[in-house]
């Protein structure tokens, strides 16, 4: 599903080369390209909005709006709130490295590999991982990692194969449903969000105060307040996670040229179809590092131009 | 038809007409081993959610449950599972004395059947332990405090689960060993099957928001977006006001007349239906209000010499008794309905040997007087209702209406009226939103008022054959 930097960059690289208009480090277009991905996945909850608005054609791949839900799903997760005396912590809040990795040298059938350090611990809060072997990347049925272990599934690689594994922790976008599940066969209940101000009201109300069937919720500061507060367990979150910043990963034993080395590069995580509006967003920052106002001018007529596609 | 087929019963016929769900414990196998007998687990299924408290019978909590639990080796022959069933319980002798500086206890025969968590009991039933640990080789025995008890050597000791099994959200976990393909049933008591049997007859108000916020919110459709709170505050009050004059009223309490001729409100009371009496053969006779004749004054303040109100050293209006009701509870009702004083006591509309002789022969009555079944009045001050002296220790039966809301049962809609609660509920929220056109709130106000008079007639229950037969009244003389 994501898109492949390098199709990106060598993209980007050819239509600003045309001409010998400029050229762009991979370290810019690590920024641009992050830039440019968060612009992109910032727009979809608009764009979802717009759509819920506008009658849609029940067709196969024509109704707007699941397409819009198709390329934020890649991004929605569900994770548990823990509870705290402040409330329940809303998942994956992160305050130190937002990635790691860890290689191996593989050794005669070899298929467990051990994790050590951080990356322990990413593995263990659900981080997204990427696995490559002999830079060749896995997917993701290919591999698990359990217990701390990366576990390769089917045939082991050869001996002295380098076999590395990048971990990226899940960063919390933005909240959606709130779910409670008291276990057993009682039944999932979804919280209501409700401000501050409603909150004493519903509270005081006989009719409307929260029940465990019908719980309701405060969010502020990183921490759910869930009513009735005899619920100190099993709430759940469905939530949006940030995209995982693009990486364009160079080999860095070669030093006469830039070259591109798989394992340590990070695809674009926005869905497929967006390759297009990606180049061009891109470029289009692009033509202002270079300050070349034509490539500006052609980039957000062809950005504009998609968008009336797509909305009208 | 018994076994739920994805349709909107999900029930067994033995759970709805049993009230019991029956499962067999694992199999003996090669692979399960002892461990595997205990703290298995069977989820219950019936639409009514367990309550649980205790599974010692001999706790007050044991009656809050509203199950029990059943063990059978063939299906046939049902055990309670209670701290004293075998199943929860077993012996051993002791083979070394352990005083009361100890926590060990050791017994002279390995006994698989001693699990952590049993009370250790003397022979005399004197508490001694709760087992903490089993040492390997189930000879031998921690306690969680030291001993209660000293033991001696060869005394007989039991080991007993208080807590034969538990429940948490509807999961039911046996403590004890169950032996290879035992039965086990579920069986719920009888008021929880009472208040099971006929429920399909309803559609629970979760049901109705749940469905309501599926199907008539959301993008594209009238309301595009609701708080769930608005919905909940809509559906509770238009099953209140069902409650009052569209839905049958089926809350009754029987009750016998105190000396004191008075009776509290019940609980969850909003207005009556009727008061009746029941006579010896079970026929209510109405008894009527008493609004003309009498009332229960809601303040009855002393008065000094000169009319003006008394109060006490804290400012209040000092009270008396009120007379009004002293002299209502002493008088003769049938000095009231005209009827003869010397009448027989019994009302018997069965009876007219009496009034064969009398016909006729009483003119002006005042018909809302003339009955002789007793009054009764309300007492709002002290939340009672009041009765005239003719139905002192009478056996009466109150009939009257809540509002839907008082317990979690009465929160259901008859299937009949759930489409009327539907229309009431889009009614309020869209007569109560902005930039909803007038025409459209119209529309769903004759909407709500066609499908609640649709409800009122379909819960009139008025059937052809019934009807047919008051009919045949007509053919009758009438009689003037």
């Amino acid at each position: 599903m994501a898109i492949n930097v390098n199709t990106v960059y060598q993209t980007v690289l050819l239509i600003l080369n045309k001409e010998q208009r400029g050229y762009m480090t991979p370290v810019e277009f690590n920024k641009i390209g992050g830039q440019v991905q968060l612009e992109i996945f910032e727009k979809y909850a608009e764009d979802m909005n717009q759509q819920l608005r506008v009658p849609q054609i029940d067709l196969d791949y024509s109704d707007r709006q699941i397409n819009v839900d198709e390329k934020l799903s890649i991004f929605k997760e569900i994770d548990t709130a823990t509870y705290t005396t402040s409330g329940h912590q809303i998942p994956f809040q992160y305050s130190g490295n937002s990635s790691t990795t860890q290689s191996w040298t593989s050794t005669t059938n070899q298929l467990t590999y051990p994790l050590i350090g951080d990356s322990i611990s990413f593995a263990a809060k659900n981080a997204i991982s990427n696995v490559f072997v002999d830079e060749i990347q896995y997917s993701p049925d290919q591999y698990t990692i359990s217990g701390g272990n990366l576990i390769l599934n089917g045939t082991s690689p050869q001996a002295g194969t380098t076999v590395v594994i990048n971990l990226y922790s899940k960063q919390f976008y933005r909240l959606g449903t709130v779910i409670y599940s008291a276990g057993g066969t009682l039944p999932i209940q979804e919280l209501e969000r409700v401000g501050s101000s409603e909150l004493y009201h519903l509270l005081s109300s006989n009719l409307t105060k929260p029940t465990t069937k019908y719980p309701i919720y405060t969010y502020k500061n990183n921490y759910i307040n869930v009513y009735p507060q005899s619920i100190d367990f099993g709430i759940s979150v469905n939530y949006l996670r940030k995209p995982i910043p693009p990486i364009w990963g160079m080999d860095t034993s070669v030093t006469t040229q830039y070259t591109f080395q798989a394992s340590s590069s990070m695809n674009f995580e926005l869905h497929s179809s967006e390759q297009t509006e990606l180049i061009l967003k891109i470029l289009l920052y692009a033509g202002v590092v270079i300050r070349d106002p034509e490539i500006v001018k052609v980039a957000a007529s062809q950005v504009q131009q998609q968008e009336i596609n797509q909305k009208s | 038809m018994s076994i739920p087929n994805g349709g909107l019963i999900t029930e067994t016929n033995r759970q709805y007409y049993a009230g019991a769900q029956q499962f067999q414990a694992k199999a003996q196998t090669a692979t399960n081993v002892p461990t595997d007998y205990v703290g298995q687990t069977f989820t219950s299924t019936f639409d009514t959610n367990l309550t649980f408290s205790s599974s010692d019978n001999a706790s007050n909590g044991f009656n809050l449950n509203n199950f029990k639990i059943f063990t059978s080796p063939d299906a046939n022959t049902w055990t309670e599972l209670l701290p004293s069933s075998a199943i929860a319980k077993t012996t051993g002798t002791s083979n070394t004395a352990s005083a009361i500086t100890q926590k060990n206890i050791t017994i002279a025969a390995a006994n698989t059947s001693v699990l952590v968590g049993m009370t250790v009991l003397s022979a005399t039933g004197a508490f001694i332990g709760v087992i903490a640990s089993v040492a390997v080789g189930n000879q031998t025995f921690t306690c969680v405090n030291n001993l209660a008890v000293a033991i001696s050597n060869l005394d007989v000791l039991t080991f007993k689960l208080v807590q034969p099994y538990s429940e948490l959200n509807n999961i039911i976990t046996i403590n004890a060993s169950l032996p290879p393909s035992i039965y086990v049933k579920i069986q719920l008591n009888e008021n929880t099957l009472w208040d099971s049997n006929g429920s399909y007859s309803y559609t629970r108000l979760d049901d109705v928001i749940d469905n309501f916020l599926i199907a008539y919110v959301g993008a594209g459709k009238l309301i595009p977006s609701i708080k769930r709170t608005d919905v909940i505050f809509h559906a509770k009050r238009g099953l209140q006001e069902f409650s009052y004059d569209t839905l049958k009223s089926i809350r009754s309490q029987e009750l016998t007349v105190p000396l004191s001729l008075t009776l509290t409100i019940p609980q969850d009371y909003v207005n009556y239906v009727r008061f009746s009496w029941i006579d010896q053969m079970g026929v209510q006779h109405t008894i009527y209000p008493a609004n003309e004749l009498t009332l229960r004054p809601y303040a009855t303040p002393t008065q000094a010499g000169d009319g003006s109100i008394v109060q006490d050293s804290n400012d209040n209006n000092t009270e008396l008794t009120s007379q009004t009701t002293e002299a209502w509870n002493s008088n003769n009702p049938r000095a009231l309905s005209g009827a003869f004083l010397n009448d027989y006591n019994v009302a018997d509309l069965y009876w007219q040997n009496y009034y064969n002789n009398a016909l006729g022969q009483r003119y002006g009555l005042n018909p809302v007087t003339s009955q002789r079944n007793g009054w009764f009045v309300v007492d709002d001050r002290k939340g009672q209702f009041g009765f005239s002296s003719d139905l002192k220790e009478k056996l009466i039966i109150v009939e009257y209406i809540s509002d839907g809301n008082a317990y979690d049962l009465d929160a259901r809609i008859p299937k009949m009226a759930e489409e009327a609660l539907y229309a009431h509920i889009i009614y309020s929220i869209l007569s109560t939103s902005v930039g909803v056109q007038e025409y459209i709130v119209q529309r769903f106000k004759k909407e709500r008022s066609a499908k609640l008079r649709n409800a009122k007639i379909r819960l009139s229950n008025i059937k052809l054959d019934e009807i047919v037969q008051v009919f045949r009244n007509q053919s009758k003389w009438i009689k003037y």
